[in-house]
């Protein structure tokens, strides 16, 4: 058989396309992992995602998505301990999750090695911050590699086993954004045996037992292996110094803005500067700045966020006695990405070049378009049950866009799909933070201001993460808050995994262990729980007005699945010639003359397969359910005022075959395999 | 070294990232050529700005390729560093427009996503001939369709307006990838007829 799928069967001499998420993966596949967990978390889950798709190819792989960072990691450590080498990803809050098990490993120890893979997220596109988790290894001591393009984020990760057994450390493998969504060309390396895969826990009371003077000697002993560590890094294959000509000055960088850094170079044409890249950023040895520091008068510090190199490097200078200067924040911004546009700006300042003609021409002529252009921001999709659960909530707090009510009730948010309830024109969020903050917050401002109504607003996943025991503190301390609980069965944002809550896979079939989460809640002492499907309007909102008037912890689960894995499921049934299609079709349809532009489904539930249009002979504008993007969810109907909103059937198959064009405008309908299978 | 840069903008859920993913395997037939680019995907943005890059590296030779000062590529471009900007939704081509020069090629399609922002009569959409006048004052080379009816009167659907805008690209612009590169990618996978025909229906504009 030829090779089909690279990710799992290439071999020395193979290439292909692939994303720094997969190359991360396949690093740890090389490396012989038997163990792959997550918690889902953008940028970083396509690094278990390609694992897990893959495992029935695999030999001897374990995947699994943890409830939350700090088990999963927990579980690598597990693995590690029994002889398997683990990989365990996340994103980049995802770490405060994990920051006990990560403080430990280090006291510990690991047994086989145990790579942790972190995405982070300057700039915050899929984040509710944009810490930079590389400051947790001052304290935890785990040591840092930054991958710069795609090849490396594959060699990195296969050598950080290696180390990670050497000095026995849990490794972190640092990504931004910028590199786990990266696609370009990796060349594969060979596969391990697989065969010998197999779990072997041996006791090791002396480093695993973690107490009171058995701490105080694990601790000194990390901080030896921490030296021993430094000692290597002095000549590894990592940091590498690239020598300049005559000149006094000198650059150092890491990751994805050592790649902006060189490319920003060659857009400027200098050529003649020493250049110091760090493949480890932690632990930073001495000696090695030291070398690197040799002849210059100036060293320039390019990395983003608030300087975790130059805090480093500028205590080695004092150590060493470096009687050069030594910039970095002063030319490179600490907050947001620190972008190529921000390098190529930084380094111009810093030499006082002026910018090429072309970038400063672009860079002005956006400045002065960007004020002119509307905002646009993301929203549920055609469908979501997440929008007809927030126009409900809305409705029963008495909000509305079009008459300008502003609503009752403190909305407490949280993370998941749902956030995007927080944009216009739901607005419908008073605090956003991290994970659980939204009950843990909201349950306090329930006893403290009496006045007001607190709803407090969480997904399935995001429940199962770490919601359980807020909720129970929540009943236990007698708070008087609504939970609404947006049960859509999936941790959907991340991409579709499984939560507790998935009912059927989407090829139909059925998950072992699927929990109730009605008896659940139940069982923490809630007296007040309903299940409703939020896709029924009116009765929704009637049932939040009703247990907003109830006193203590209400829960009001919204139960409907995501539209796009039921999308998905049906196609995929139907493809199997289930006949399911075939059946009746139905359209909704505004009719012009009932229509009055109330704005009620245009507006105030902003569905966006409702558009407007301009009608060709009277030039007045209409609203119109484009037929190509409605998915016949059918709330609309249910909320328009004036009837003017019907259901069409349809009975005709040739009429069904015009009308049904796409089901969702999905992205992934072209070749999705394409980037692994070459 | 040469090098050429596409950038891709649109709306969460068009298709941009397939776009940048089937251009950058086209890239794999030599091995002086290297390719970059990285994808601005924002958690389930349905309807937000999407990016992608795609960078095709050409080296001299191989000491060129090993030189690391010359070896490294940023998954960004830099702002007016577009060879070529390819948009599939009008408003969002003037945000893509900080990318251009003035010998860039810009490839548009036609039919607008109202924003919230619109749809709550707050701000207005820009027309179409201001969006052309704007884009007129980076570069003359720009060309419009409306390739979601393309799409829906050829396809039945909307799906596959982004494959026609590739083809669309390689009819108006030079890119030093082979037309036959592509189409060796598009035979691979899923729906590879319809991205095939799809693809052919662009080159034709």
């Amino acid at each position: 058989m030829g090779k089909s799928n690279l990710f799992v069967n290439g071999t020395k001499g193979d290439k292909a396309i692939v994303l720094g998420n997969e190359a991360i993966a396949r690093g740890a596949l090389e490396a012989g992992i038997g163990y792959a967990s997550m918690y889902p978390g953008t940028p970083a889950s396509e690094i278990i995602a390609v694992l897990d798709k893959n495992k029935s190819s695999i030999e001897n792989l374990y995947t699994e998505f943890s409830l939350n960072e700090h088990i999963s990691l927990h579980g690598a450590i597990g693995a590690s301990w029994s002889g398997i080498r683990s990989l365990c990803a996340m994103k980049n809050v995802g770490l405060n999750v994990a920051s006990e098990p990560a403080q430990f490993l280090s006291y510990t120890g690991v047994k086989a090695g145990l790579v942790l893979a972190i995405g982070s997220d300057p700039g915050a596109p899929s984040s509710s911050n944009e810490q930079d988790d590389r400051w947790y290894s001052l304290h935890n001591y785990m040591p840092i590699m930054e991958p710069s393009n795609i090849q490396e984020a594959k060699d990195f990760t296969k050598d950080a086993f290696d180390i990670s057994e050497k000095f026995s450390f849990g490794v972190v493998l640092m990504a931004p954004s910028r590199l786990c969504h990266n696609a370009g060309t990796l060349y594969f390396g060979d596969l391990r045996d697989r065969s010998e895969i197999k779990g072997d826990f041996k006791k090791d009371p002396e480093n695993y037992l973690n107490l009171f003077g058995m701490a105080v000697r694990n601790h000194a002993k990390y901080l030896e292996r921490n030296e021993l560590l430094k000692k290597y890094l002095i000549e590894s294959k990592f940091n590498k110094i690239i020598n300049g000509s005559s000149s006094k000055i000198g650059f150092i960088s890491s990751g994805v803005v050592y790649a902006h850094l060189m490319e920003s170079l060659d857009i400027l044409g200098v050529y003649d500067h020493k250049i110091l890249k760090l493949g480890f950023t932690f632990p930073l040895p001495g000696e090695l700045i030291g070398r690197f520091f040799e002849g210059l008068d100036k060293v320039v510090i390019v990395e983003e966020a608030e300087g975790f190199l130059e805090f480093q490097i500028k205590k080695i200078a004092y150590e060493l006695g470096f009687k050069g200067a030594i910039y970095g924040k002063e030319f490179f911004k600490q907050t947001g990405e620190l972008t190529i546009d921000d390098v190529i700006v930084g380094i111009s300042n810093f030499f006082e070049k002026p910018l090429p003609s072309y970038f400063d021409f672009a860079v002005k002529k956006d400045k002065e378009l960007r004020d002119k252009l509307p905002q646009r921001s993301g929203t549920f999709c055609i469908g979501c049950p997440h929008r007809a659960t927030f126009y409900s909530i809305l409705k029963a707090v008495g909000f509305s866009n079009t008459e300008g009510k502003e609503r009752e009730a403190v909305i407490a948010g949280d993370i998941g799909c749902y956030t995007l309830g927080l944009l216009p024109p739901y607005n419908a969020m008073d605090f956003l933070t991290c994970m659980n903050a939204g009950l843990g917050i909201g349950q306090a401002i329930s006893i403290f201001d009496k006045q007001k109504k607190v709803i407090a607003l969480v997904g399935d996943s995001t429940f199962y993460h770490s919601g359980i025991p807020v909720l129970l503190n929540a009943v236990q301390n007698g708070s008087d808050i609504l939970y609404v609980i947006l049960d859509n069965s999936w941790t959907a944002m991340t991409g579709h995994q499984k939560t507790p809550s998935t009912q059927k896979d989407i090829d139909g079939k059925p998950s072992a262990n699927v929990l109730n989460l009605k008896d659940l809640v139940k069982s923490l002492g809630v007296s007040y729980v309903k299940s409703l499907d939020p896709n029924s309007v009116k009765r929704f909102a009637s049932q939040i007005k009703s247990a907003l008037k109830e006193p203590g912890v209400k829960v009001i689960i919204a139960k409907r699945e995501c539209i796009l894995q039921e999308a998905r499921r049906n196609k995929i049934l139907n493809k199997k010639g289930s006949g399911f299609a075939e059946a009746g079709e139905s359209l909704y349809e505004i009719q012009k003359s009932r229509c009055v532009k109330c704005n009620e489904c245009f507006v105030e539930l902003a569905c966006p397969a409702i558009i407007l249009k301009k009608d060709e002979e009277t030039g007045n504008d209409y609203y119109y359910i484009d037929p190509a993007s409605c998915v016949k969810c059918g709330v609309c109907c249910e909320i328009c005022p004036n009837s003017a909103i019907r259901k069409v059937e349809f009975d005709l198959k040739t009429e069904f075959k015009l009308r049904q064009r796409a089901e969702i405008k999905s992205a992934e309908e072209v070749p999705n395999e394409v980037r692994i299978n070459v | 070294m040469k090098k050429f840069n596409i950038a891709i903008v649109g709306l969460g859920g068009q298709g941009i990232i397939t776009m940048g993913t089937v251009m950058k395997n086209a890239a794999l037939s030599s091995d002086l050529q290297d390719v970059s680019g990285s994808e601005r995907r924002g958690g389930a943005q349905r309807e937000g700005y999407v990016e992608t890059f795609v960078k095709y590296i050409f080296y001299e030779n191989e000491s060129e390729m090993k030189d690391p000062r010359k070896s490294m590529h940023s998954p960004m471009i830099e702002s007016g560093g577009a060879d070529a900007l390819i948009s599939l939704e009008p408003l969002e081509t003037l945000r893509g427009a900080c990318y251009i020069n003035k010998n860039s090629i810009v490839i548009f399609n036609k039919t607008p996503y109202i924003p919230i922002s619109v749809r709550m009569g707050q701000t207005s959409y820009p027309e179409i001939s201001f969006i052309v006048s704007e884009l007129m004052k980076i570069t003359e080379n720009i060309f419009y369709y409306d390739f979601d009816a393309i799409s829906l009167e050829n396809f039945n659907s909307l799906t596959q307006k982004n494959i026609i805008a590739l083809g669309a690209l390689f009819a108006k612009a030079v890119i030093p990838i082979e037309i036959a590169a592509i189409e060796n990618i598009l035979k691979i996978g899923k729906g590879s007829e319809n991205n095939l025909k799809a693809f052919k229906l662009g080159l034709k504009l």
